[in-house]
């Protein structure tokens, strides 16, 4: 096994802190457990996610490509009543677990309130009780809802930026890929942090990380399990469930991608960024030494976190600030 | 994800709290202070802030991780605590309750290690010529000191001492330079403190190089041979052998003699020496003869010569502390 890149030290701390909780490796029959730690951390009803009320929170439902209800969230900015920009966010967790108002919020509202955006966030039908093409076709269902409606809402179709953390990168460059193929909604950017994108679970950094860090081999297995069943890893896997295979990047909105050397994306994500350059696109890498998957949410006061999460903002105001 | 580490203060402390703050902080002493810091103050919520023994600003780190240099040190009210030669502080003026008392007790143990294994390196090669020729450092880290430092591993050094108390490491084949100095012999880096031993002994028997107190400006302990053992029994304060009560006479009532001495007593032949000493040779004989008078022995042959080198040298070994 080639040996893997060092923990940047201040982040081994919290994860020699964190192992108990966050195992490296991930087995399905881990699934239920996975998701009541992951529902605990959320927040409840009564948790107030206005931003000392810069923001308003409602509740709404997009219709499914098969007839399913998709819930979303919207916080819109109380300061203005012109249309204003949208940051459309997908949650993270493996395609297996999370909901729209997963403990990212705040940042993301924080992000958001820095450029005058409103916020969107979809809760996604998970795998594998529902496998692909469920999460990424609520994703796409609840965006070309949000863009139809966005003179009711009081935002501005022509600026929404689409983003997710983890699964929720993969699903958001798939998102990408959809608008692009089916002739819309159009986007500004597609923000993808330490995005999930390749089922292949088979490149050298997957092996490097297997058995360490954070979401090894075994659990990007069972993600990618999950999503596709047999067909993980197999010839037949659709670039919209795995972004990975698509093979034209062209005509995508510019990218921002972040991902940790010492992560099992590290190298599908520096590939994706890659290719759109080849294909003539536009897109910024990050790559953080050290980083495992994640590092940025689990240990936001870290130097290399702050450093990181300090890049997404500027990106985002030459994409759709104003 | 919210397993932040910010959580563990929510938690228990007599639970799983107190495991992970020390694991945390055991982890973190291999780093840095500035995480070290920035654990204390994300742990308890408040800003913490640690200002060193030197003259580098404070660190102050808020509980977001922020961080701020040139603070202010901390004020009497807060919670501090000695670590590593400065101060570590949590900005709470209240009594710490037990995940406080904890952080602060476990974050200074941090800094303490911290400081133990960098406090040599942090103020340049001075610093680090010090820690390699302290003695009383472990092996390991005068060898982390010497890596440091540059020096390639088995390759021989010296430790130079320098009038008014500089210390320099140079290369064995390394000029020590025209400054005031006694040179340790050339040995290998972890033997430095020795060496370091004998060029203090080394300087003691060198000279300003002037008319009143003529002699070498550098002296290399392995030239001296036996006469080394001569600094370890005379000090400055002792009474004088009655051999250097003379020259002292003679440096009190005609001291443009004692260079005359010198030059003889340092060269092969009294041509040499009154080239030496800028002289006619004529001149310098009368000079000499002169000096002879005063001392009250011959140091124009072997044996009164060998009287004469060793008289010199005690002089200056009473002289230099």
């Amino acid at each position: 096994m080639p040996t893997p890149p060092p923990f940047d030290p201040e982040l081994a701390a919290v994860l020699a802190v964190l192992r108990d909780e966050i195992p490296s490796r991930l087995t399905p029959d881990m699934i239920p457990d996975l998701r009541r730690r992951r529902a605990a951390q959320a927040f409840g009803p009564d948790d107030d996610l206005t931003l000392d009320g810069a923001y308003t929170e409602t509740g709404h439902h997009a219709p499914g490509h098969d007839g399913a209800d998709v819930p979303l969230l919207l916080w819109r900015p109380t300061g203005t009543t012109a249309p204003v920009g949208t940051l459309y966010w997908i949650h993270g967790g493996g395609m297996i677990m999370g909901t729209h108002r997963g403990a990212e919020i705040p940042a993301l509202l924080q992000t958001a309130h820095e450029l005058g955006l409103a916020l969107v966030s979809v809760d996604y039908r998970l795998a594998p009780e529902h496998p692909h093409p469920a999460p990424v076709e609520d994703c796409y269902a609840g965006l070309t809802w949000a863009a139809k409606h966005a003179d009711d809402l009081g935002l501005d179709p022509r600026r929404l930026v689409v983003g997710g953390a983890s699964a929720g990168g993969g699903l958001a460059a798939a998102t990408a890929l959809l608008a692009r193929d089916r002739g819309g909604p159009d986007l500004l950017g597609q923000l993808l942090v330490c995005p999930m994108l390749d089922d292949r679970n088979d490149s050298v950094s997957a092996r490097q990380m297997a058995g360490t860090g954070v979401w090894d081999k075994v659990a990007n297995a069972t993600g990618w399990g999950a999503l596709l069943g047999e067909a993980a890893g197999g010839p037949d896997v659709p670039p919209y469930a795995a972004p990975a295979r698509a093979q034209d990047l062209s005509g995508l909105p510019p990218a921002f991608l972040d991902v940790g050397s010492a992560e099992t994306f590290r190298d599908e994500v520096v590939d994706y960024a890659s290719r759109i350059w080849k294909a003539g696109g536009s897109a910024e890498l990050h790559v953080w030494p050290g980083g495992f998957h994640g590092f940025d949410s689990m240990a936001p006061q870290a130097a290399l976190s702050r450093s990181a999460a300090a890049q997404r903002l500027p990106w985002l105001r030459r994409i759709i600030g104003v | 994800m919210r397993e932040l580490l910010g959580r563990i203060s929510a938690l228990d402390p007599e639970a799983g709290a107190a495991v992970k703050v020390i694991a945390y902080f055991d982890e973190l002493a291999g780093t840095g202070l500035e995480p070290v810091v920035r654990g204390a103050a994300v742990l308890t919520g408040v800003p913490a802030g640690f200002v060193g023994p030197g003259r580098d600003p404070a660190l102050r780190v808020a509980p977001d991780g922020s961080v701020e240099r040139g603070a202010h040190g901390p004020d009497p009210s807060w919670c501090s605590v000695r670590a590593g030669g400065g101060v570590l502080w949590l900005e709470l003026a209240e009594e710490p309750g037990p995940v406080e008392a904890m952080v602060l007790e476990r974050a200074a143990a941090a800094v303490r290690a911290r400081m133990e294994r960098t406090a040599p390196m942090a103020g340049g090669r001075a610093a680090l010529a010090e820690a390699l020729v302290d003695p009383g450092l472990p092996e390991e880290q005068r060898a982390r000191a010497a890596r440091r430092f540059g020096i390639v591993p088995g390759s021989p050094t010296r430790a130079v001492a320098l009038h008014g108390g500089g210390i320099r490491v140079v290369a064995a084949a390394e000029d020590p330079g025209g400054e005031r100095a006694g040179v340790g012999p050339a040995v290998e880096a972890l033997g430095l403190p020795s060496s370091w031993e004998d060029a203090r002994r080394a300087l003691r028997f060198t000279a300003r190089g002037t008319g009143t107190d003529p002699g070498p400006r550098v002296v290399f302990a392995e030239d001296l041979g036996g006469l080394l053992l001569l600094a370890d029994t005379v000090r400055p304060g002792d009474p004088p052998v009655p051999d250097v009560a003379a020259l002292e006479r003679v440096a009190r009532d005609a001291a443009p003699l004692l260079a005359a001495l010198e030059a003889v007593a340092s060269s092969p032949s009294l041509r040499a020496a009154a080239a030496r000493a800028g002289v006619h040779h004529s001149t310098l004989q009368e000079s000499v003869g002169r000096a002879e008078r005063l001392l009250g022995w011959p140091v124009r042959e072997v044996t009164g010569r060998l009287r004469l080198q060793v008289a010199l040298v005690l002089r200056r070994l009473h002289h230099h502390p």
